[in-house]
């Protein structure tokens, strides 16, 4: 009897250390680092998903903000971070396709691990009601031949891009405004300061309302809630930055430690509060993309871009600003 | 816009359980420090805001807010019985509420300014609610015009008004618009002002910025007074049956306390005032109207009512500007600006738009605060009379481990020491040569905001400044703000040209 309990205990003991040897990572708080304001699509999608991966992964997750560069002051902090996965960025992934692209970073594509894609992005080129050119994409065309001086707000230099490689193609003169995140270009849109604006996410919220019309549709297909307007392929545009959001580690993170985030981020995807909070508020569709499958996607886009900044000879914004 | 239901269940969630001890900690955490002199809101805000990132959004704001309130009311019990007022903005208490005190009704004292805090606290707050959202409806409206208008108006407002001379406020407002901008730009993505630390890409970090000028060097300030000053003389609560307060007697201050919580609430709502001004002027107004205007500065309760009701309705009506227009106006709504921030909300009008559930649940816990204030004060008076006497050698010490402890939890390393320790420096000279402080903080917070705006403003009229015609909101505030300028800098070179002439 004695010698069975112990043996019991014994073989408890030994399950014990194994499952702690095995489940080492983590073993303390991790945080999520956020490249963008509080309170954007990004943001609000993070904090679900902090709270999924804390209970799956056993360990607070801490959701910080490091806003600047459409995304790029959290990857350039995290390029030189060794914290062995501890920390990890959950972003956009134009902010490393692009980024290292249109200004000088101190990161490449090949300084990350791409844990795994989450979501796919529905960024669109959006505008207000009652406008006079409508609410579809000729319309505005149209207008923005005749009348110079069309205004445009843009969020990140990627959009800034393509609304420059768009203008030169169709000869529109526009006036280009910086704005930071949804909810800095929210306000210029519903108070019809600006005509049309580049929208990461936040028109999904307006879907029901009808506030934000959606004019050209940034992701590879036409928008879930928006299928009426045209992507930005099928309106004759040869350029593919749908946009992935993507789980980011530093190179040098072990394995072991990126095969344990990919898995609680494969069951995130499947858990309701993040489906529910990603299809029904921000109205993204939920995809979990492996590791390999990102990466090869991202670098097909970085080759993409690369074409298109040559035709467009050079990066727009550097030479008009000074 | 928003239903009833909404508005009853955002009610709801500030009478849980849990809220209510949350609000309960900030309000009883603020009345200690209001009683301790020399801690003050500003200390105790700044090196709350790290304790409240374990808190959920809406926790942490009320945390905040009641620890506001708090330090208001709790600061006139130093003020009773030391004569050393726990907050600069209880001096005005001082004059009615030692000579009251001595003259062995320290408990009669006491009470009158606890009732008049909890009334103008509580009528300030309905207020707030009352104007905020009509507010907040209206400036949702507002453009990158509008904005960058209205912020110029409140940050030269704010220099003029904080005290002393405009050049200097204007000097501090300046110095916190070039921290403002240091980072990255938000248009071409170019460097500035960061010297080549990565640190400072993303601006300057608000929390150790906010610690280091704040808290630590008011510690700074406090060692200095310590050294000089050690003895006071506390006037202990006595057994003496009649020194209570009767009711007759409360009814007889309400007057004053209904119009110098319209005074407080006046001078709140306008940006950079103050509640020592707003103190000062109800205490001032009801000397004045009083028919034996002699009694009072020789233990009149009427004018321990006047400022006290001042001095706490000061706070809520400084947060119609922060809510409704997202401008804070004082140091503390700067500071909940930045714990809103933090907490992943953008404080102002969009609140009422994108988060009206947390509006309204954040309202509730005002008017929760208020309610437990009285609890907390009334039943605590005994206990706070002994804090009164807690030393500064015992104070100042635990402070600066908190301030330092506040950056650490953050993470920002030595990096953060280094930022605290360089405006802990920066904060004491602020001080030492009565640079406003207000001035300097609300410039830095709005900066980004501000600079956005122009810049919009700039690009979506092509340069044209005759945009502003077609803008009549964003001319009108052009116009005023030209006109302050030139009458505060008139005053101002008057007053240096008598002063000269007198030497």
């Amino acid at each position: 009897m004695y010698l069975k309990r112990l043996s019991t205990a014994i073989v408890a003991t030994a399950m014990a250390v194994g499952v702690a040897q095995a489940d080492d990572f983590p073993s303390q708080p991790l945080t999520l680092v956020v490249g963008f304001g509080a309170g954007g699509s990004t943001d609000i999608q993070a904090r679900v998903l902090a709270n999924v991966l804390e209970e799956e992964l056993g360990q607070p997750v801490n959701v910080v903000n490091q806003p600047g560069a459409g995304g790029g002051v959290a990857l350039s902090r995290l390029a030189v971070n060794d914290d062995e996965g501890y920390t990890f960025v959950f972003g956009t992934s134009m902010t490393i396709t692009y980024g290292p692209l249109s200004t000088e970073t101190n990161y490449q594509l090949d300084d990350f691990r791409y844990v795994a894609g989450v979501t796919l992005g529905q960024s669109a080129m959006v505008t207000g009601e009652d406008r006079p050119f409508g609410d579809t994409w000729e319309g505005l065309i149209e207008y923005a031949k005749e009348n110079p001086g069309t205004s445009y707000a843009t969020q990140t230099a990627l959009d800034r891009m393509i609304i420059e490689y768009i203008a030169q193609q169709e000869g529109l003169d526009l006036r280009i405004v910086p704005t930071s995140g949804g909810a800095g270009m929210a306000p210029l849109i519903l108070s019809g300061d600006v005509d049309f604006a580049y929208s990461g996410g936040t028109h999904s919220g307006y879907a029901d309302s009808g506030e934000m019309p959606v004019l050209l549709s940034l992701a590879e297909d036409r928008l879930v809630a928006f299928p009426d307007a045209p992507s930005i392929q099928e309106a004759g545009y040869d350029i593919n930055p749908a946009e992935i959001r993507v789980v980011m580690v530093p190179q040098n993170t072990p394995d072991g430690h990126v095969e344990r985030l990919a898995e609680a981020l494969e069951v995130a995807t499947q858990d309701e509060r993040f489906i529910e909070i990603t299809e029904e508020r921000i109205l993204m569709p939920v995809v979990y993309m492996d590791e390999d499958e990102v990466t090869q996607t991202l670098s097909d886009q970085v080759t993409g871009y690369r074409a298109l900044l040559e035709e467009l000879g050079g990066v727009p914004g550097e030479d008009d600003e000074d | 816009m928003i239903g009833f239901d909404a508005i009853l269940a955002s009610f709801g969630a500030a009478f849980t359980f849990h809220s209510i001890a949350v609000i309960f900690g900030g309000v009883l955490l603020g009345y200690i420090v209001g009683v301790i002199p020399g801690l003050n809101r500003s200390v105790a805000i700044a090196i709350a805001i790290p304790l409240t990132f374990y808190m959920s959004a809406y926790a942490a704001i009320a945390f905040l807010i009641g620890l506001s309130k708090g330090t208001a009311a709790g600061s006139a019990v130093s003020a009773i019985l030391l004569n050393t007022p726990g907050e600069p903005s209880s001096a005005a208490t001082c004059l009615d509420g030692y000579p009251l005190a001595r003259s062995g009704k320290p408990r009669k004292a006491l009470k009158v300014g606890l009732l008049a805090s909890v009334v103008g606290d509580l009528l300030a707050t309905l207020l707030l609610i009352a104007v905020a959202i009509p507010f907040a409806a209206v400036a949702l409206k507002f453009g990158p015009y509008e904005l960058a208008a209205i912020l110029i108006f409140a940050l030269v407002f704010i220099a003029g008004m904080a005290g002393g001379s405009f050049l200097k406020g204007l000097a501090a407002g300046g110095m916190g618009v070039i921290l403002g901008t240091v980072g990255l730009d938000p248009e071409t993505g170019a460097m500035r002002l960061t010297f080549g630390y990565a640190e400072l890409m993303e601006g300057v970090p608000i929390l150790p910025l906010v610690i280091g000028t704040l808290a630590l060097s008011e510690m700074f300030v406090q060692l200095e007074e310590y050294r000089r000053n050690k003895d006071a003389d506390v006037i202990r609560l006595s057994k003496n049956a009649d020194d209570d307060l009767s009711y007759g007697e409360f009814k007889g201050t309400l007057p004053t306390i209904f119009k110098s919580t319209g005074i407080g609430a006046f001078v709140g709502a306008l940006p950079g005032l103050g509640p020592s001004v707003g103190a000062f002027m109800a205490y001032g107004f009801a000397k004045r109207s009083a028919k034996n205007p002699d009694s009072f500065g020789k233990g009149n309760p009427n004018g321990i009512a006047a400022a006290e009701a001042a001095d706490n309705a000061v706070i809520p009506a400084s947060y119609i500007p922060l809510f409704g227009l997202g401008i804070p106006g004082s140091v503390s709504a700067a500071l909940l600006v930045g714990a809103f921030m933090i907490h992943g909300i953008q404080v102002g009008p969009l609140m009422l738009r994108d988060h009206p559930e947390m509006l309204f649940t954040i309202f509730s816990g005002m008017i929760v605060a208020s309610l437990l204030m009285l609890a907390i004060g009334w039943y605590g008076l005994r206990i706070f009379a002994k804090v009164t006497s807690v030393p500064p050698n015992i104070v100042i010490p635990v402070v600066i481990f908190l301030c330092l402890a506040g950056i650490q939890v953050q993470g920002y390393g030595t990096f953060g020491l280094i930022v605290v320790f360089g405006f802990a420096i920066f904060g004491y000279f602020l001080k030492k040569f009565d640079y406003s402080f207000v001035t300097f903080l609300v410039a830095f917070i709005v900066t980004p905001m501000l600079e956005m705006n122009l810049r919009q403003s700039i690009i979506l009229s092509g340069g044209e400044i005759s945009i502003l015609l077609e803008r009549p909101i964003a001319l009108v505030f052009v116009i005023i703000t030209a006109l302050m300028v030139l009458h505060l800098g008139w005053s101002s070179y008057r007053r240096n040209a008598s002063r000269r002439a007198a030497s």
